[in-house]
């Protein structure tokens, strides 16, 4: 029974949103491959989105292009809810590794990866009034992805609908959290690099003196 | 020996000559940088509309210095009409603006002899010469020798508060002689009297914009009693400045309110309804990006011409926002300054389709700006475009680009001219290029359509191979999964 190669177990979990999960942890399944595979594909959707969406929908800046900010709406995004997720449902009882939870909610964000690949090459054949289509592509996608998270966390943790939603929650605060440190951690080593880079030239001129 | 002499002088002359025509050159740059704004909002180089002429004083037309000219007003027959304020007369100027036609100072009622006092504005139509006495507080109409056969004063209404005083500052007259006055201190617009001089009641307010004290107030009314509510103050429209009539009657208004964009420029229909409300556009500057510096315009003028063209004149930077009728940005005109073509304190614009005309009052002149070859053609082919004539305006959109290859103006008119034609793939160039997301749409939907028609029969084709691949695939798994089972 269940006797499925790991390709096989991603196409299983997303298309058995209830007891897809289950299986897998029951089997022990999933790799963390395929999830970074999933990951980057979500961090290449997001420019190919906003980059190449046709244009009578969507119309891009194009006087300057910068990649940070795509880096962080899905990669630090998605390691700031693994980990966040992680150090809360730990002190709340939860059954699950970080790896654990690195691979499902990889895997429930195949949907939402997939509308958005889907919508942009949608964008090109379709004009705005026929857009209801594309619209309808995208919310069920996400849609999808927020049902498949949901149960992701829950069959992780091992916990009930209500205490999944509390553990959603505070995982939100979580992430807020861990961003906000990031940014004060990111600008106090700007200002020790800047001291270094300080006191490297100081001595740099009394050298030459 | 005096040949030589000669020749030597002549040789100077000429170099003199030379070098004084280079300065030439140099000086007829303007003395500001003329921009635009591009797709994105941004303000980016472009080139001049119009170019600074001359300036005209008072002295040089040989009748003293102009006193805070606060209007100008060009009647049919083409002579310009200058409210002199100071010096309390009107001056009428040829239409070269070369010669002085005639100064009216004194006017005659029942025989008795009236004169001005700070005279604000003037309206000519249809012979008649409408007069804005500001601080005699009346205006007057009267024809051509200065006879006047109506005063229009202080209205006695309830409608009109009457510790307000009366200072009309602007009039405009429309074809039924009805009389539109704009009395600063009010802000239910202007004050509309009907061709006997009877007060009929207010045109054209400005809306109240959603301000944070409009929220505040309305929370507070719910819950205020009637004697905190007499402390209240009311959120008031800003009041409008100036206004102009063009040749179908509508009427455009300004505004010159720092803390007011809403209806800052308006086209009012006869109904007191904004026309310019539901355009997707903004007047004067644009706020830079990152918002770090908003504009504060404010308009002290405004004009249409003959072609629909609408001059707004900015007391702030001192620059001349011009627009076509469907309120598509064309030149930005002039700066703050000292030199030709820049103002310290601007007061009125007048225009013909060649021609600027602005009023300083502080510089005590008329500059005129002239139209300059790239201004011909962006005017010939607004005027062709806006007239539903895409085709013919292609051309000199081109030439537009031509000149200014960063004039979004020409992408959209080309793009238009291209939908019109069926020539769809050019049109979805230029569309994008003229970042117009809708002209775009409609040039797709048409290029779709043909290459649907044109290759019917390969989609047809592959089609079918697909859902036969489709079938093959699925009737082989489910032997597959048969046999295993």
């Amino acid at each position: 029974m269940m006797d499925l190669s790991e390709k096989q177990w991603v196409k299983h979990a997303v298309f058995h949103p209830f007891e897809g999960f289950e299986d897998m942890r029951w089997k022990k399944a999933g790799s963390l491959k395929i999830a970074f595979t999933i990951v980057f594909l979500f961090f290449v959707g997001t420019v190919v989105w906003n980059r190449l969406y046709a244009f009578h929908f969507w119309v891009s800046y194009d006087k300057l292009f910068n990649i940070v900010p795509f880096i962080v709406k899905s990669i630090v995004l998605f390691s700031v809810w693994v980990i966040g997720n992680w150090s809360v449902c730990t002190l709340l009882d939860g059954e699950g590794t970080l790896k654990r939870i690195c691979i499902f909610s990889a895997y429930s964000l195949i949907p939402y990866v997939a509308a958005l690949y889907i919508t942009t090459i949608m964008s090109h054949f379709l004009i705005y009034d026929e857009s209801i289509f594309i619209d309808c592509v995208y919310y069920i996608g996400l849609g999808w992805s927020c049902l498949l998270m949901f149960n992701a966390i829950k069959t992780a943790h091992q916990y009930s609908v209500i205490k999944t939603v509390v553990a959603i929650l505070l995982t939100v605060a979580a992430m807020l959290i861990i961003m906000f440190l990031l940014v004060l951690v990111l600008s106090l080593f700007q200002k020790v690099a800047i001291f270094i880079y300080s006191i490297y030239t100081e001595i740099q001129y009394r050298v030459r003196l | 020996m005096q040949d030589i002499l000669k020749k030597i002088f002549a040789g100077m002359a000429s170099w003199v000559c030379a070098l004084s025509m280079l300065t030439g050159n140099v000086s007829a740059d303007e003395a500001y940088d003329v921009y635009n704004y591009d797709r994105w909002g941004e303000a980016i180089p472009s080139q001049a509309g119009y170019l600074a002429d001359r300036s005209v004083s008072g002295l040089e037309l040989g009748i003293g210095d102009f006193s805070s000219p606060s209007d100008i007003f060009r009647a049919d027959d083409g002579m310009f009409y200058i409210a002199d304020t100071g010096n309390n007369r009107i001056v009428v100027v040829n239409s070269e603006f070369d010669e002085v036609v005639d100064i009216i100072d004194s006017f005659e009622y029942n025989g008795d002899k009236l004169t001005l006092k700070n005279p604000g504005s003037i309206f000519i139509t249809d012979n008649t010469l409408y007069v804005a006495d500001t601080d005699n507080s009346r205006v007057l109409r009267c024809d051509k020798d200065g006879k006047v056969d109506l005063i229009i004063e202080k209205p006695i209404s309830e409608l009109y508060p009457s510790e307000l005083t009366f200072l009309p500052r602007k009039i405009v007259v429309d074809k039924a002689g009805y009389v539109y006055v704009v009395v600063n201190n009010i802000t239910s617009g202007s004050v509309m009297y009907n061709n006997k001089g009877e007060f009929v009641g207010f045109y054209g307010a400005n809306r109240v914009e959603e301000t944070s004290k409009v929220v505040w107030n309305y929370f507070w009314k719910l819950i205020a009693n009637e004697n905190m509510r007499k402390y209240m103050t009311d959120a008031v429209p800003a009041p409008i400045t100036s206004f102009d009539i063009d040749d179908e009657g509508f009427i455009y208004t300004c505004s010159d309110s720092l803390t007011q964009d809403l209806d800052a420029i308006k086209k009012v229909n006869a109904a007191g309804y904004n026309l310019f409300a539901d355009i997707e556009t903004f007047f004067g500057d644009a706020s830079t990006p990152d918002y770090s510096n908003n504009p504060n315009n404010s308009y002290v003028d405004i004009d249409v011409n003959e072609d629909g063209i609408i001059n707004c004149l900015d007391y702030t930077t001192g620059r001349i926002f011009q627009y076509d009728e469907d309120c598509n940005l064309l030149f930005i005109v002039g700066s703050s300054g000292n030199q030709l073509g820049t103002f310290r304190q601007v007061s009125a614009v007048e225009s013909t389709s060649e021609n600027l005309y602005v009023v300083d009052s502080q510089k005590n002149t008329v500059t005129i700006f002239e139209q300059t070859v790239f201004g011909s053609i962006v005017h010939e082919a607004t005027r062709l475009y806006n007239a539903g004539y895409y085709d013919e305006a292609l051309e000199p959109w081109f030439e537009v680009l031509k000149r200014d290859g960063n004039y979004r103006r020409a992408y959209i008119g080309i793009a238009s001219a291209y939908i019109n034609q069926g020539n769809y793939e050019e049109a979805m160039k230029y569309a994008e290029l003229a970042d117009s997301q809708w002209r775009y749409d409609r040039a797709f939907e048409g290029w779709r359509t043909e290459f649907i028609n044109e290759n019917f029969m390969a989609i047809g084709v592959i089609v079918l191979l697909v859902i036969i691949a489709i079938a093959v695939v699925v009737i082989r798994k489910k032997r597959k999964g048969g046999r295993k089972s």
